[in-house]
């Protein structure tokens, strides 16, 4: 039993030794904000858009289908959302860019299921049309309004409205506040306790409704993928379609029905950059996060649950580089130590030479570190990305893509 | 009568081929009947028409006494009829259950009932004393399991008629015991079984009843009891005996491919072929006659460098090749035919020019001063094969696709002859092309034989074994079992050796 549970950590040493390190290193001062409720909060608000592209990939590729058109239908999310929002107001807009990402979701179906365009071919397309799309859409919609120019919407209407748990976080019962259990004990610098109660603090104060919302979708998915009817269709179809249509599941359906609902997620992760963030629609708003999305969906071996870890990661490197520039110089030891606590595995497991590779970077990052105050501004900005690459480079030996991803299926043919 | 089964005159056609003719056969209930034949005798398309994959072109099935109209498997699994396919239909990364129950339910939003349909499969499961652990992924099970999965599969969709197409193909013998193990079971419970097979030995221990099918017809169907395996082998090969025409040259002394045992097995431990050793010297054809899956295609592909070969040696030419390339080997004089035109021999997406040149761009003559090909000199090439093997063709620049069988086989085995190669590896060298093209093929075949070739021939037709050998070796279960000089030799003598009937 013991022994079960020291393998069990062992095994997820990739996602527990940064975690412990990080908590480590947050207790010195000047790396005191990489633990902060503050940090958490922003951590959250970035992770999210993420991890809802990242849950639509999972539900496209569950079926068979690439996407990597994911960025083009977060595109659409976020402008549909913008018009949405401004139009009829903050819900309905969520609502809309859903269908916004819906629409495109169903245009890559179309393509790779009815016609068998090879599903990277479309995906691209689906990437170059949004953004020409999206701005096409813009002028047309906000011709003559305030505010409003070719690479940007007004801003929308209405309030989504956030929600701080009263009691534990400080929230407000009938218009007086309350005490802020969690707060306190953040604020007595105990190690670990105080760490942790920042996390919770995190999700419990000033957040978005839509957030909410979007984190229920996780269990959502693994109920619906993992204990209904149609979630064992949809898998199926992704690991083996010829024998799942001998079973009489409808292969095409499954795969319209998961790629869809994958534009429809990728459309809300736009529609909440627009109504739970910037509130107007912005040109390259996007930045890429569908495309992290995709690598959060990877590194969490199409698991939701696995998704929120690595959206969460990404974001919290992103909140860091946005909060504290100088927190990110404390991120170089733990890089430093994890590397050579990967050295060490390695060696253990006599691979000799990616063990001598770790062991190099890991003392390079160690000089780094001592031999300098802070990181380079441009390194900075680089640093959710690098994060995440590191990461996802160090734990993709063992996932388990469904087995007939990217291979069109044509009905009747034996294979 | 007491049938499960029973088709009537059930007749069907694919472009070419008539694959079913005027086939009725009676199934009893609860009994194990094989149907046996060569490939290509038309087993699997009357498996095809019971399943409801294909429609026959006419003829009747009745099942249980009732007639029955099939346009899909799903009628034919209301009927009572399952099948366990050859290559197992399962989801790798789902698990057992997962895959037992998969499309039974409507894709719809409620709970899946793991619980519920685990207690139900186990109930089935003990009734007819079958055991997997359900939990389980079916990536992590052996190839006996994922067979047991899928008979589960059919059973728990409530299957009273079971077709297993060729199940012991993929099986070591200690998974092929216990899936006879389990058939008896089924068969006492009441299940009845169709038994697809070309193995004889496996047919005689298991079936009840043994039906033998011959290019599309059916010959007999027997009692286990009242047939011997050379009988069934006879009716299996059929007797038409061919006349070769003499051959007015001789055989050389010198050896051009000297093989002296070789032994491979797969990944998993499965034998290819043991301690394998035979000649061919210069002038002469060797055939090697084998029921598919008895090692020959191995050794072929081991001899042009395809197959890693555990142990033994092979000389080429009086050197040993056993550590050259394939690439290596080729250029040093073996030309390959390979069995399936379409997928190894040529790429049918390309003209017939670069088809000429493929595998061999590294020729003097294709070579260029610049790293690149002289088109020029494949144009002729292409053109001299065309005009030299009488492929119908429009020009050199037609797809490979646009040419019929025929014409495609044609092309590629005069490419194969083209550089005077000392050793020609002819696998199947005329399977499914016409008598024309076919009649030209054997005729260039002599015609490099005479002039000092030296050619290896494996072919399941055994007229065209006989016809064009000098020698033949038979194969059977990974090891030569017998040399026999075609001058006298019958293709009842050869499918007993084949068989494993006489030694």
């Amino acid at each position: 039993m013991t022994q079960n549970i020291f393998r069990s950590i062992f095994r997820r040493y990739i996602v527990i030794t940064p975690i412990l390190l990080v908590l480590i290193v947050a207790q010195m001062e000047e790396y005191s904000q990489l633990t902060t409720s503050g940090t958490f909060g922003a951590a959250i608000r970035l992770a999210i858009p993420i991890m809802l592209a990242g849950l639509g990939g999972l539900y496209s590729e569950k079926t068979g289908v690439v996407n990597i058109g994911l960025e083009g239908m977060m595109i659409m999310g976020t402008w549909f959302g913008a018009w949405g929002g401004f139009t009829f107001g903050a819900w309905q807009g969520v609502f809309i860019g859903m269908l916004g990402g819906a629409l495109f979701g169903l245009i890559h179906a179309i393509a790779t299921v009815s016609f068998q365009v090879d599903h990277i071919v479309s995906g691209v397309a689906i990437n170059i049309l949004a953004a020409g799309v999206a701005r096409f859409l813009n002028v047309i919609a906000f011709e003559d309004i305030a505010f409003a120019s070719s690479t940007a919407s007004p801003r929308i209407t209405g309030d989504i409205g956030k929600l701080t748990v009263p009691y534990l976080a400080g929230g407000n019962i009938n218009g007086e506040e309350t005490s802020n259990f969690f707060g306190y004990i953040e604020d007595l610098n105990i190690f670990l306790v105080s760490d942790f109660a920042g996390l919770v603090l995190g999700f419990l104060s000033n957040i978005s409704h839509l957030t909410i919302f979007a984190l229920a979708i996780v269990p959502l998915s693994v109920l619906v993928l993992w204990n209904t009817p149609i979630g064992l269709q949809m898998r199926s179809v992704g690991e083996y379609p010829t024998g799942s249509e001998s079973l009489g599941v409808n292969v095409y359906l499954m795969k319209y029905i998961g790629v869809t609902i994958s534009g429809a997620l990728s459309g809300l992760a736009g529609a909440y950059l627009v109504i739970a963030g910037t509130g107007i629609y912005l040109e390259g708003q996007t930045g890429g996060r569908g495309f992290i999305g995709l690598a959060s969906m990877l590194f969490g071996n199409y698991k939701p649950f696995g998704i929120l870890m690595g959206s969460g990661l990404f974001g919290f490197a992103d909140a860091l580089q946005l909060r504290s520039p100088k927190a990110v110089h404390g991120l170089l030891v733990i890089i430093a130590i994890f590397l050579f606590v990967l050295a060490l595995k390695t060696l253990f497991e006599k691979k000799y030479i990616p063990s001598l590779i770790s062991l190099v970077l890991s003392s390079g990052f160690l000089i780094w570190f001592l031999n300098s105050e802070s990181i380079p501004n441009q390194f900075v900005y680089f640093t959710p990305h690098i994060t995440t690459l590191i990461v996802l480079s160090f734990s993709n030996q063992r996932i388990k893509l469904p087995e007939k991803i990217g291979v069109p299926y044509k009905k009747g043919e034996l294979s | 009568m007491n049938l499960a089964i029973n088709t009537k005159n059930i007749s069907k056609s694919y472009p070419g081929v008539l694959a079913n003719s005027n086939v009725s056969v009676q199934i009893k209930k609860s009994s194990i009947h094989a149907i046996v034949g060569e490939n290509g005798a038309g087993k699997s398309t009357l498996m095809k028409i019971l399943y409801g994959m294909t429609k026959p072109d006419q003829g009747e099935i009745e099942v249980f006494d009732q007639p029955a109209n099939m346009s899909s498997p799903k009628e034919a699994i209301n009927l009572g009829i399952g099948m366990v396919h050859q290559h197992f239909m399962l989801a790798k990364n789902l698990t057992v259950l997962e895959n037992i129950i998969l499309g039974i339910d409507k894709p719809s939003i409620k709970n899946l009932g793991l619980k519920k349909y685990k207690k139900l499969i186990e109930e089935v499961m003990s009734t007819y004393s079958l055991d997997i652990d359900l939990d389980m992924f079916v990536e992590d099970l052996s190839v006996g399991e994922k067979q047991r999965v899928e008979i589960i599969k059919v059973l728990f969709r409530g299957a009273k008629i079971l077709i297993l197409d060729e199940p012991t193909a993929v099986l070591v013998p200690q998974e092929v015991n216990e899936l006879f193990k389990n058939l008896n079971n089924l068969k006492q419970n009441g299940v009845t079984i169709i038994f697809i097979s070309h193995k004889l030995d496996e047919v005689l221990e298991i079936a009840d009843d043994i039906s033998v099918m011959r290019t599309g017809e059916l010959i007999d169907s027997v009692k286990n009891e009242n047939v011997s395996k050379t009988e069934l082998a006879e009716m299996m090969i059929g007797k038409s005996l061919p006349t070769p025409p003499p051959r007015s040259t001789e055989t050389k002394q010198n050896k051009i491919l000297d093989i002296k045992s070789i032994t491979s097995e797969s990944v998993d431990g499965r034998k290819f072929f043991t301690d394998v050793s035979f000649s061919v010297f210069e002038s002469e054809i060797l055939g090697i006659a084998g029921v598919e899956g008895n090692g020959q295609k191995e050794v072929v592909e081991s001899i042009i460098g395809i197959q890693n070969i555990e142990s033994g040696e092979i000389f080429f030419n009086g050197e040993n090749i056993n550590n050259k390339t394939t690439r290596q080997r080729l250029e040093s004089g073996i030309s390959f035919i390979p069995e399936d035109r379409q997928l190894q021999a040529m790429i049918m997406d390309m003209n017939l020019t670069n088809n000429v040149i493929i595998g061999r761009q590294n020729i003097e003559k294709y070579k260029s001063n610049l790293a690149t090909v002289k088109i020029k000199n494949a144009i002729k090439e292409s053109e001299n094969v065309i005009s030299l093997f009488d492929v119908k063709t429009p020009n050199t620049n037609t797809l490979a696709t646009a040419l019929s069988g025929g014409n495609q086989q044609k092309f590629v085995v005069g490419r194969e002859l083209e550089d005077n190669p000392s050793l020609l590896i002819a696998s199947q060298p005329t399977r499914g092309i016409d008598i024309g093209a076919q009649s030209l093929i054997w005729e260039k075949l002599r015609q490099s034989r005479d002039n000092g070739l030296a050619v290896l021939l494996i072919s399941a037709d055994l007229e065209e074994l006989i016809g064009l050998s000098d020698r033949i070796i038979v194969f059977y279960q990974g090891s030569t079992v017998k040399e026999l000089s075609s001058d006298d030799v019958s293709p009842e003598d050869l499918g007993g050796y084949m068989t494993g009937l006489k030694k």
